[in-house]
């Protein structure tokens, strides 16, 4: 049943793009009539499966073929029981998300305050900022396949984001070398000022991030969860008063040159590389255009027209991962990088 | 493809709105970012292909120790050397001046606290004994440093022995020789740290 809003703004107005973490309150299949019963759905969807918008639990669309949702639906074996799919697959690729707090775990548990001071913001600050682009990287990828089993993630690596942040600005407010009180320290400094702010609004999109705040918040709860693209935004902020708008040569300037690329290390840089494709598939106009070719049927030209964006995607996600293995391996072993 | 974005709606949007023009702008928008980074990969690509002449003029600028590998840099500057030494400098010797200090105030009045004192103090020298020798230090300092920690060496046993003593004036009859071990000590971090701190010379580079 659609509201009169829905009326107004037309049938299909109800799918509006969604936000990290976000749940869809309409799912695609909705309009199908699939019965959302058979979990085809989001986990994070089953919440908002009124009674009033349920279609008959005996109605079944034609479909030509299993889509690749239904797909990941299915059980497979593993150690005598039955698993689904997509279950392994979202733990497999969620497990990328708390890679970060792993790295950092052994120095937690032993208090280590030598390597939480020395490579805190280099492990936990990559690792938010990998999260962060791997949860807006959600909503494009559902553009672009029109699958949704993966949706969960989105959650997931926001929840990990807002950990790695909140790590991040207590390692920096008790263990940094900068002077002053707790509070000084992550004030004095643009940057720090910046990532700061930016903490403080990961607070809220963390606490809110479950069905039960989803429920009680309503439709206030998307607007609220729309501070995550302020996040991307100061970020930009973050990584330019930190590492600035060029890169190093000789000693100075920012992006170590050690290895020649000083270009490829420069973070604000990768951060660029990074967001051209996150931003470009959220476009209206782009959207629209990927959805007519779909309708049309010419899928792989909408493919071929965004695969060196996602190449130059990769390429940036490239340097930010090698960076996060190397700082994150040195500080498993609690012998902090000084690089 | 299964479930795609048109069937959601966005095509009826778009095409309701002006049909095939409305979608012409995301097409121009797509294809002049596509064309965009299209040349940034490939640029990116070919920039890489220089990294290792880079890299040798890198290892000089930044003031390279040689011989010595880092995983991700290929080399260890002397800023990153600075750094590692501090960290584990800093640490153990303030833990030693602390066991010493223990030992100073406890020397003239008790026996068990004066030996607790002194144990402390060999268990925190070798741990800084350990840690020098996993220090990579370069060729050029690799001299003071064995030095230095032959000195640690012997200030270690001295002070076991020392913990052995059975009454007070037989443990404060070693102060003097812990004393003329410690200068000497001072002495040989003084010059490790100058020659770690100090510019590779230019035939030492690669």
């Amino acid at each position: 049943m659609s509201t009169t809003r829905d009326y107004e703004r037309g049938p299909h107005a109800r799918h509006q793009d969604l936000y990290p973490g976000e749940a869809d309150p309409y799912p695609a299949d909705y309009e199908s009539g699939l019965n959302p019963d058979s979990g085809v759905y989001p986990d994070d969807a089953q919440e908002f499966w009124g009674d009033d918008r349920k279609p008959a639990a005996n109605y079944q669309p034609h479909r030509s073929s299993k889509t690749a949702d239904e797909w990941m639906e299915e059980n497979i074996k593993f150690g005598g029981r039955g698993v689904k799919r997509k279950t392994a697959a979202l733990i497999l690729l969620g497990a990328w998300g708390f890679l970060p707090l792993f790295f950092m775990l052994p120095s937690l548990l032993t208090f280590n305050t030598n390597t939480i001071g020395g490579s805190v913001d280099d492990t936990l600050g990559t690792g938010a900022e990998m999260n962060l682009f791997l949860c807006l990287l959600v909503t494009p990828a559902v553009v672009l396949t029109g699958q949704r089993w993966f949706v969960p993630l989105r959650r997931w690596y926001g929840i990990m984001f807002a950990c790695c942040g909140i790590g991040d600005a207590l390692g920096a407010a008790f263990f940094d070398d900068f002077a002053g009180n707790p509070f000084a320290k992550l004030v004095e400094h643009t940057f720090t000022l910046i990532g700061f702010t930016m903490v403080l609004l990961a607070i809220p999109l963390f606490i809110t991030s479950n069905n039960w705040a989803q429920r009680k918040m309503g439709r206030y709860w998307k607007r609220l969860q729309r501070l995550t693209y302020v996040i991307w935004g100061l970020l930009f902020f973050h990584l330019a008063t930190l590492e600035g708008f060029g890169f190093e040569r000789g000693n100075n300037g920012s992006g170590f040159a050690g290895d020649g690329d000083a270009i490829f290390h420069q973070r604000l840089y990768e951060y660029c590389a990074c967001s051209v494709f996150l931003l470009t598939l959220r476009l209206p106009p782009v959207k629209r255009w990927i959805a007519a070719r779909q309708q049309e049927g010419r899928s792989r030209l909408v493919f071929m027209a965004v695969a060196p964006i996602f190449a130059l995607f990769v390429f940036g996600m490239i340097f930010i991962i090698n960076e996060l293995i190397f700082k994150g391996t040195h500080s498993f072993v609690e012998n902090p990088s000084v690089e | 493809m299964n479930e795609s974005y048109a069937e959601r709606g966005y095509a009826e949007r778009g095409y309701a709105r002006g049909g095939q023009k409305s979608t012409r702008a995301g097409g121009v928008i797509l294809g002049a970012i596509a064309f965009l980074c299209t040349f940034l990969v490939l640029w990116g690509l070919y920039y890489a292909t220089g990294t290792g002449e880079r890299h040798k003029v890198a290892l000089a600028a930044a003031g390279c120790e040689p011989n010595l590998l880092s995983v991700n840099v290929g080399c260890t500057t002397v800023w990153m050397l600075e750094r590692q030494w501090t960290q584990l400098t800093t640490s153990d010797v303030q833990q030693l001046n602390a066991d010493v200090a223990d030992y100073t105030v406890s020397q003239r009045r008790s026996l068990a606290k004066a030996k607790s004192a002194l144990a402390a103090e060999v268990t925190t020298a070798k741990a800084f004994d350990t840690s020098l020798a996993q220090f990579p230090f370069p060729p050029a300092v690799a001299p003071s440093a064995k030095r230095l920690i032959l000195a640690i060496q012997a200030r270690i046993k001295l002070t076991a022995e020392q913990a052995g003593s059975s009454s007070l004036p037989q443990l404060r009859s070693f102060n003097a020789r812990i004393d003329a071990s410690g200068a000497e000590i001072q002495a040989d971090m003084a010059l490790v740290r100058k020659a770690l701190f100090t510019r590779p010379t230019v035939n030492e580079e690669p």
